[in-house]
C-alpha cells in the first residue's frame, strides 16, 4: 500500500517543528528545500531520522537520500520503492 | 617597546601516545592512532575508527579530582612546562593561561545522566567539572598561574583562537608567559552528535581523497608555552619557534556547513598573513584543517587555490594520525607545525589515495624533508568559525604586527534581562520541583525573529540575537567582530540531545540540537543574523566571562581587524542547573539563579560618532587562596588610580562563598583611596549566574553616562578568576 502523503506531511511538520504550517499548505510537488519551505541541510538530517523512526528506512549518507528530499511526492515515491525492495 | 610571542615549550597527548617525541615519531613514521572505540559502549557505531587515548591517565600522573578532559589538558601542560624549563619563580601574576575547550567535562557529566535516566538515581557528583573552563582553572591552580586566565570555546577552532588570544596577551604586556592550547576528551555528546550529522567515516577519515566519507573523532590535548621574546632571552630559554601571525574570521553562513567557496577560510588566512607581514608566496607548508568531510576539504581547497593561485604550497592534514580532537586539534597541530619547523620535515597526509577532480590538489604523501621557514596551520569550526596561525623559525626574525592600545568607546548596549522572579518548574527525567529564579520567559521581542529562528533555535540563541540586534544595526562594508561569552553554554539543547541519546541507546538522534549545543552557537547565530564576518569567539571563564569577551572584542579593534566589535555574554536557566545547584546549596532563598544576554557595541574613535561611555582599564587575573585583600587591591591599583574612582560596582550579593572577599576588597580599597567610595551591586535585579557581570557592566555604563561617574567594576569568580574594568563618560570628566 502506498504511503499516505497527508501522513507524511504531518510527520515532516512534526520533525521540523514547522509551527505555522498545516499539511494542506504543503504541495506534493513543491520543493522542500531552498526556496520552498526554506529548509536546509540540518532539516534534511531531521528527515533522515524521521524516515527511520516512522518508516524503518535507514539512510547512511546524505547523498543517498538527496533526490528523495526534493518534494513530498519524491519522498513518498522513495519510501514506496524502499519498502517494495525489502519485501 | 614591542613584545613578540615566541614558543619555548610544547606538550601533547593524543591517540598515538603521550609526549612530543612519541607523537612526532608516530607522525614521521605514518603510524596513526585510530582503533575501534573502547571508552564507552556504542551499539550503533562501536566498530568505527576513532582516535581514543587508550592510556591510563592517572598512572601517567594526572590529577584524580578532575574530568577526563581536564586530565588530558593537565598532562600536556606538565610536559610543556617541563620542556620550557620554567619554574615557579617565573610564574605568579605575570603568567596566565588561555585554553581552548569545547567538550568540557561532558564525558563525566554523562555518567550522571545515565544513572538518572537508566536507574532513576540522582547523583550529580560527576558534573562538578562540567564547565569548559575547568581545565584552565585546574592547570592555573596546579602550576601557580595568577595572570590572565580564560577559555575559548569555538568548537574545532577553539585552541587556535586561544593561541591567538594568548599571543595578544603577551603583545599587550599583560603577561610574560602564557600557557596556551587546548584539550577535549571523547564524549557521547560529540560521538552521537557527529554521527547524527552523518559526518563520520567509520573506516577512518581520508582527507582530500576522492572517496573521502567524513571525519574520524579523536581526543587529546596540546599545550604551548608562549613567552615574550625578551623574557625568554633573559632567562636563556631555547626558542623553538615564533608565532608570527594569526587571523580569524566567520563565514556567517551556516551552523555546520562551511561557506562553499571557502570565503571565511580565505579571509582568516589573509588576516594571519597580514598580522605576520608576510605574503602568500612566503608560506612553505600548510597544515590543513582537512577533516575528511566532503564539504570541508572541498571548501578549504578552494580557499587555498584562491590564496595561493597556481602555486599552492605543500600541504597535509594530520587528522588521520589523531582523529579530529575538536577543541584540541588546533593545538595538537600547532605542536606538529613547530616540530616540522624544528626538524625541517613536512608530515604526510595519511588516508589519501586518489586525487579528487573537484579538488585537483595532492597533499604531501610521505614525510618529506624541506626548507621550512614559515608554516601555516588552519582550524575551522562549527558556525563557520575560522582561525589560522603562522609559525616561523626562530632565525626568520618574523615578528607580528603590534596593536596600538587605545581607549575603547561603547556606543550602545543591548540586553535581554529577567523580567522578575518567577517559579520555574522542572520536568522529567528529574522529579518535578518548583524553584524560584530570575527568568526571561516569555522572551520579549521573540516575535521579531524569523520563522526559521523561531522554529529551530533554543532560547539562549534567541536571547543572544535579540540583545545583539538591540546593540547594533548592520551597515554594509563594516567589519564586525563578535565575542559573545557564555558561562555554561547552551544547556537546554545539550541536555535535550544527550537525554535522547541515552534514553534511546543512540537511535533516533536529534541532528539539529547538536550544533545548537556548542558554546559558540549563539555567537555564530549573531554573526549570521547581522552579517558579522570578522572574529567570532565564545570565551568562557565563570563569573568573569563578560570581561573576557570585552577583552577579546577590544583587541580586534586595536589590531584594526574590525570596525565594530560586539562584546557580550549569555546564559540560560535549565532544569539540571536548578536542581543540582539546589542540591549543592548554590541556590538559596537569597541567591536565586538568573539568565539573560548583554551585548555592548564597541568601536574605536575613528569610526564612532556618538560614544556613550569609554572603557579605560580592563584587566584579568586569578586570585590566590586564602584570599588576600591587600594583595588584590595592590593588583587593582597597578591599573587604576583608586582616588579618582567615584563608584564601585561589585558582584557582591550573589554566591555567599564570595561575600567575605568582596567585603574585604571594598574595605581595603577605601583604605587605599583614603576615603569611602559609593558602592552598588546588581545581582538583586538579575540573579546570580556566570553572565551576571554583563549586567554589572550595564549598571556601570548607566552610572557613567547618567551620573557622569568614573566607575570601577570588580568581579570575582568562584573558580578563581578576577577582573577589573573602569568605565568613564565618553567626554572627559
Amino acid at each position: 500500500m502506498p504511503v499516505s502523503k497527508t501522513e507524511l506531511k504531518t510527520r515532516i511538520i512534526e520533525a521540523l517543528n514547522l509551527q505555522d504550517i498545516t499539511p494542506e499548505q504543503i504541495e506534493d510537488e513543491a520543493p522542500l528545500f531552498g526556496t520552498g519551505l526554506g529548509l536546509d541541510s540540518i532539516d534534511a538530517l531531521e528527515l533522515v531520522v524521521m524516515l527511520e523512526k516512522h518508516y524503518g528506512i535507514i539512510i547512511k549518507g546524505i547523498e543517498e537520500g538527496g533526490p528523495a528530499f526534493r518534494s513530498v511526492q519524491a519522498l513518498a515515491d522513495f519510501i514506496d520503492a524502499r519498502r517494495a525492495s525489502t519485501t | 617597546m614591542a613584545r613578540h610571542p615566541v614558543i619555548t615549550g610544547l606538550g601533547v597527548i593524543a591517540s598515538p601516545g603521550c609526549g612530543v617525541n612519541t607523537i612526532w615519531d608516530a607522525v614521521t613514521n605514518h603510524r596513526d592512532g585510530l582503533k575501534p572505540l573502547t571508552l564507552f559502549p556504542s551499539p550503533r557505531h562501536g566498530a568505527d575508527q576513532v582516535g581514543e587515548v587508550q592510556l591510563d591517565l592517572l598512572n601517567l600522573g594526572a590529577p584524580r579530582n578532575a574530568s577526563r578532559g581536564d586530565r588530558l589538558g593537565w598532562l600536556a601542560a606538565r610536559e610543556a612546562i617541563q620542556s620550557a624549563g620554567i619554574t615557579a619563580e617565573h610564574f605568579g601574576d605575570r603568567a596566565g593561561i588561555v585554553f581552548g575547550c569545547s567538550v568540557g567535562g561532558s564525558f563525566d557529566s554523562e555518567r550522571f545522566l545515565i544513572q538518572l535516566i537508566k536507574e532513576g538515581k540522582f547523583r550529580p557528583r560527576p558534573t562538578r567539572f562540567h564547565e569548559c573552563h575547568s581545565t584552565a582553572d585546574l592547570i592555573a591552580d596546579s602550576f601557580g598561574l595568577y595572570g590572565p586566565s580564560m577559555t575559548i570555546s569555538t568548537a574545532c577552532s577553539s585552541s587556535a583562537l586561544a593561541i591567538a588570544a594568548a599571543a595578544e596577551m603577551i603583545q599587550a604586556g599583560e603577561a610574560d608567559v602564557m600557557l596556551t592550547g587546548g584539550a577535549d576528551s571523547l564524549a557521547r555528546m560529540t560521538w552521537g552528535g557527529f554521527h547524527a550529522l552523518l559526518l563520520v567515516d567509520g573506516q577512518g577519515c581520508r582527507p582530500f581523497d576522492a572517496h573521502r566519507g567524513g571525519m574520524s573523532l579523536g581526543e587529546g590535548a596540546g599545550v604551548l608555552v608562549l613567552e615574550a621574546e625578551e623574557t625568554a632571552l633573559r632567562r636563556g630559554a631555547k626558542i623553538l619557534a615564533r608565532l608570527s601571525g594569526w587571523g580569524a574570521s566567520c563565514d556567517a553562513h551556516h551552523v555546520t556547513a562551511p561557506h562553499p567557496e571557502g570565503a571565511g577560510a580565505l579571509a582568516a588566512m589573509r588576516a594571519a598573513l597580514r598580522r605576520a607581514g608576510l605574503n602568500a608566496a612566503q608560506i612553505d607548508y600548510v597544515n590543513a584543517h582537512g577533516t575528511g568531510t566532503r564539504d570541508n576539504d572541498l571548501a578549504e581547497s578552494k580557499a587555498l587555490k584562491s590564496l595561493f593561485g597556481e602555486r599552492v604550497p605543500p600541504f597535509s592534514s594530520s587528522k588521520r594520525f589523531f582523529g579530529h580532537s575538536l577543541a584540541a586539534s588546533g593545538a595538537i597541530e600547532a605542536v606538529v607545525c613547530v616540530e616540522a619547523l624544528r626538524h625541517q620535515q613536512m608530515p604526510a597526509n595519511p588516508g589519501f589515495k586518489e586525487i579528487d577532480p573537484a579538488i585537483g590538489l595532492t597533499p604531501v604523501l610521505q614525510t618529506t624533508a624541506a626548507k621550512l621557514t614559515h608554516v601555516m596551520s588552519n582550524s575551522f569550526g562549527f558556525g563557520g568559525n575560522n582561525a589560522v596561525l603562522i609559525f616561523s623559525t626562530p632565525e626568520a626574525g618574523q615578528r607580528p604586527r603590534a596593536a596600538t592600545l587605545a581607549p575603547v568607546n561603547i556606543t550602545s548596549i543591548g540586553l535581554v534581562g529577567p523580567g522578575g522572579v518567577a517559579a520555574v518548574e522542572t520536568t522529567a527525567p528529574l522529579a518535578v520541583a518548583k524553584l524560584s529564579a530570575h527568568s526571561c520567559n516569555p522572551l520579549p521581542g521573540a516575535d521579531k525573529l524569523s520563522p526559521n529562528q523561531r522554529r529551530r533555535l533554543g532560547r539562549i540563541h534567541q536571547m543572544a540575537i535579540l540583545a545583539a540586534r538591540a546593540s547594533h544595526a548592520p551597515a554594509p562594508e563594516q567589519r564586525v567582530a563578535v565575542a559573545l561569552g557564555t558561562g555554561l553554554g547552551c544547556l537546554a539543547e545539550g541536555a535535550a540531545f544527550i537525554e535522547n541519546y541515552v534514553a534511546k541507546d543512540e537511535a533516533e538522534p536529534m541532528p539539529s540540537r547538536f550544533p545548537g549545543s556548542v558554546h559558540n552557537a549563539p555567537a555564530g547565530q549573531i554573526a549570521m543574523d547581522l552579517g558579522a564576518r570578522a572574529l567570532n569567539s565564545a570565551p568562557t571563564a565563570g563569573s568573569i566571562t563578560f570581561e573576557c569577551a570585552l577583552w577579546q572584542a577590544r583587541r580586534q579593534l586595536e589590531a584594526d581587524e574590525a570596525d565594530v566589535a560586539l562584546a557580550g555574554t549569555v546564559d540560560e536557566l535549565q532544569n539540571y542547573l536548578l536542581v543540582i545547584g539546589k542540591r549543592w546549596g548554590v541556590w538559596t532563598e537569597k541567591t536565586l539563579p538568573g539568565e539573560g544576554a548583554v551585548v555592548a557595541r564597541l568601536s574605536t574613535g575613528a569610526t564612532t560618532t556618538d560614544p556613550v561611555a569609554r572603557v579605560t582599564a580592563l584587566r584579568l587575573g586569578r586570585f590566590r587562596r586564602p584570599f588576600d585583600a591587600a594583595r588584590e587591591v595592590e593588583w587593582i591599583a597597578e591599573s587604576v588610580e583608586l582616588s579618582t574612582i567615584d563608584l564601585l560596582v561589585t558582584g557582591a550579593g550573589g554566591w555567599p562563598v564570595l561575600e567575605p572577599s568582596y567585603a574585604a576588597v571594598a574595605r581595603e580599597i577605601f583604605r587605599h583611596a583614603g576615603r569611602t567610595i559609593a558602592q552598588e551591586t546588581y545581582k538583586a535585579a538579575c540573579g546570580e549566574f556566570y553572565s551576571a557581570s554583563g549586567f554589572g557592566f550595564v549598571a556601570a555604563v548607566q552610572a557613567a553616562v547618567g551620573r557622569r561617574l568614573r566607575v570601577l567594576l570588580y568581579t570575582l569568580s568562584p573558580r578563581g578568576g578576577k577582573a577589573l574594568c573602569v568605565v568613564e563618560p565618553a567626554a572627559a570628566l
